[in-house]
């Protein structure tokens, strides 16, 4: 200790020691805003809510809420107009995500082609990125008007006028092309660098295989775009299970009821009817079902891939 | 120039000439033109009627809906009457301070979050790293509409709703940032951090002075990350503010689209406004962005 260039190598060693312990307390010092903001942002709203939906209590809170097991769930599940929601909220999913994908993918292929100044019409298509939801919103809610300009052109082109977000049986589908405007360009993006990170040579030999351009695009492009594909659909799915923006802001859930997706009757259900709890117990439903349909996809594209 | 369009997948043309005539070729190309042009103009019309409208004088956006013809994207006069409206008479103009703030704040905090963060899952060796960068990373990944709801009524409980701390804290923590700014960190020799040490820098400053100066563009990308998750915000503002004082701009424009209806000119200036923000601050740090990228020539 005293003389440190005959005890050079334990010194050295204890002090590599105390330089690791030191770097120790400064990792733990970096992360901790990060946990932290985990715990507060996270941990405790996703535990509060599951807390929260096996809870009773009357609006107003001057009674203490009471512990109610299941029984949130079990009059939410009770409710007709609550399972035509889930119906509803699954029905839109399985239309929307496969639709926003499979034109995602191919005005992908589209925009890789050599053609004039590919590069201006792929703009113009991620041009809608660029606009916030709400601004978007605005935009369809007035293009779909009854006397709006979407009815001007179907007009033009010899059809009738719609009702589009007045009509019970047309709100949805006119959420689903605003939703797909917004949607599609942005998607497209992923799968076109997705695209252009297929090897060359894989094309090269198709043509002399003389596969032709569908059977090229199933044996080729398709597999080899698999991450990617992956990537966007999980994305797409879990983006349009927390769809809220055009619901809140067009129709309301309405009319009758045939916009109201689970997210847009999680919010209603705490703030419109002050139900707190079955609110709760709302969140806690939806996200089970998007951590099943996420898993699912995950599932169902891996195991393809073992086959081939 | 023929090697790039070559590493292009789908292209339609033989890499030599094998004695088939280019005509067939040049019609499926004519024919591959025509729909992407009719696909990106489809794509790009709303958003052009909405440029137009913001321009035009508010009542002829009413009249000029239905029936089509050219004065749809043809006005009579150019005015700024929407937007001198839109900031002068209505609240929009506190609304759009407010997201300034909100989003300015939300940068700061979040990258200096984030980078301590990257700065310790990358450079110490520590067990459960990985484990503890996998969870974070994940966790602030899970779309945040999901616990919106519940966390909004924990922040109301705390005494957070109606405040600007309360508007700013989760937009903050965002997993890609850390997932970025990590990966970059990573690619800095340690040779860096250990010389700075003998030079008796500390670590704060090896992070605040070394790595950050050397990771614009990672910065820079994981600013712009905070700053549009923070301005394009609707439900999470709409759940913890009702004080109108304190509205954010999404809010307030989605407000008066739903008060008078027949404002379209007023809301699609309002749409206008929200939409350029985002794009300037994009352009203009793509340029800083590049600077950088050269200037920093280590490499």
């Amino acid at each position: 200790m005293a003389s440190s260039t005959v005890t050079s190598e334990p010194v050295a060693a204890k002090r590599r020691r105390a330089g690791r312990r030191q770097e120790l307390i400064w990792a733990a010092i970096f992360l901790s805003p990060a946990i932290a903001a985990l715990v507060v942002l996270r941990v405790v709203p996703t535990v509060g809510a599951v807390v929260q939906s096996l809870y009773k209590a009357f609006p107003g809170g001057i009674i203490p809420a009471t512990f109610h097991g299941l029984g949130n769930y079990e009059s939410l599940f009770s409710d007709p107009n609550f399972v035509d929601t889930i119906v509803r909220t699954l029905i839109f999913n399985v239309i929307i995500n496969p639709v926003q994908i499979v034109l995602a993918l191919l005005l992908a292929v589209l925009f890789v082609q050599k053609i004039p100044a590919v590069g201006v019409w792929r703009t113009l298509v991620f041009i809608p990125i660029t606009v916030p939801i709400v601004g978007s919103c605005i935009a369809w809610g007035a293009a779909l008007n009854p006397d709006g300009p979407v009815n001007a052109l179907l007009s033009a082109l010899g059809g009738n006028p719609q009702p589009f977000l007045t009509s019970p049986n047309q709100a949805l589908a006119s959420i689903i092309l605003l939703a797909s405007w917004i949607g599609i360009g942005y998607w497209m993006l992923f799968l076109i660098s997705g695209l252009q990170a297929i090897p060359e040579e894989l094309y090269d030999a198709a043509k002399i295989d003389r596969a032709g351009a569908i059977r090229t695009f199933f044996s080729i492009t398709v597999p080899m775009l698999r991450r990617p594909l992956l990537f966007v659909l999980v994305a797409d799915t879990v983006a349009n299970f927390v769809l809220f923006v055009p619901v809140q802001l067009l129709t309301q859930g309405g009319p009758q009821n045939s916009t109201t997706l689970l997210m847009f009757d999680a919010y209603r259900t705490t703030y419109g009817y002050g139900s707190r709890n079955l609110g709760a117990a709302e969140v806690v439903i939806l996200t089970a079902i998007m951590i099943f349909f996420v898993l699912l996809q995950f599932r169902l594209l891996r195991d393809e891939r073992t086959p081939r | 120039m023929t090697t790039t369009e070559l590493a292009r997948p789908g292209r339609t043309e033989p890499v030599a000439p094998l004695g088939r005539a280019p005509r067939p070729v040049k019609t499926s190309t004519v024919v591959l033109t025509a729909v992407a042009v009719l696909v990106g103009v489809g794509f790009v019309l709303p958003a052009i009627w909405i440029l137009i409208g913001s321009f035009r004088p508010n009542a002829e956006i009413l009249t000029t809906m239905s029936p089509l013809s050219r004065h749809l994207v043809i006005p009579s006069e150019v005015t700024l009457e929407n937007y001198v409206h839109l900031l002068v008479d209505s609240g929009f103009a506190r609304a759009l301070l407010n997201s300034f703030i909100v989003c300015i704040a939300s940068v700061a905090i979040g990258l200096a979050m984030s980078a301590m963060a990257a700065y310790a899952l990358a450079v110490y060796q520590f067990p459960g790293r990985n484990l503890i960068f996998a969870v974070i990373v994940i966790s602030f990944m899970v779309p945040f509409e999901a616990i919106a709801i519940p966390l909004a009524q924990q922040f109301t409980d705390w005494g957070l709703g109606n405040t600007m701390i309360g508007l700013i804290l989760p937009g903050v923590a965002n997993g890609l940032a850390i997932f970025n700014l990590r990966q970059y960190f990573l690619g800095i020799p340690q040779s860096y951090r250990e010389a700075a040490m003998l030079d008796g820098a500390s670590e704060p400053r090896i992070l605040f002075s070394l790595y950050a100066r050397l990771s614009g563009p990672a910065l820079t990308n994981s600013a712009l990350l905070i700053f549009l998750g923070q301005w394009t915000a609707f439900l999470w503002p709409l759940l913890i503010v009702s004080d109108s004082d304190l509205q954010l701009a999404p809010v307030a424009l989605a407000g008066t689209f739903g008060e008078h209806a027949a404002d379209y000119g007023q809301n699609f200036a309002g749409t206008i406004v929200l939409t350029l923000v985002p794009a300037i601050s994009m352009f203009v740090l793509q340029r800083f962005f590049g600077r950088l990228s050269i200037g920093s020539g280590e490499k």
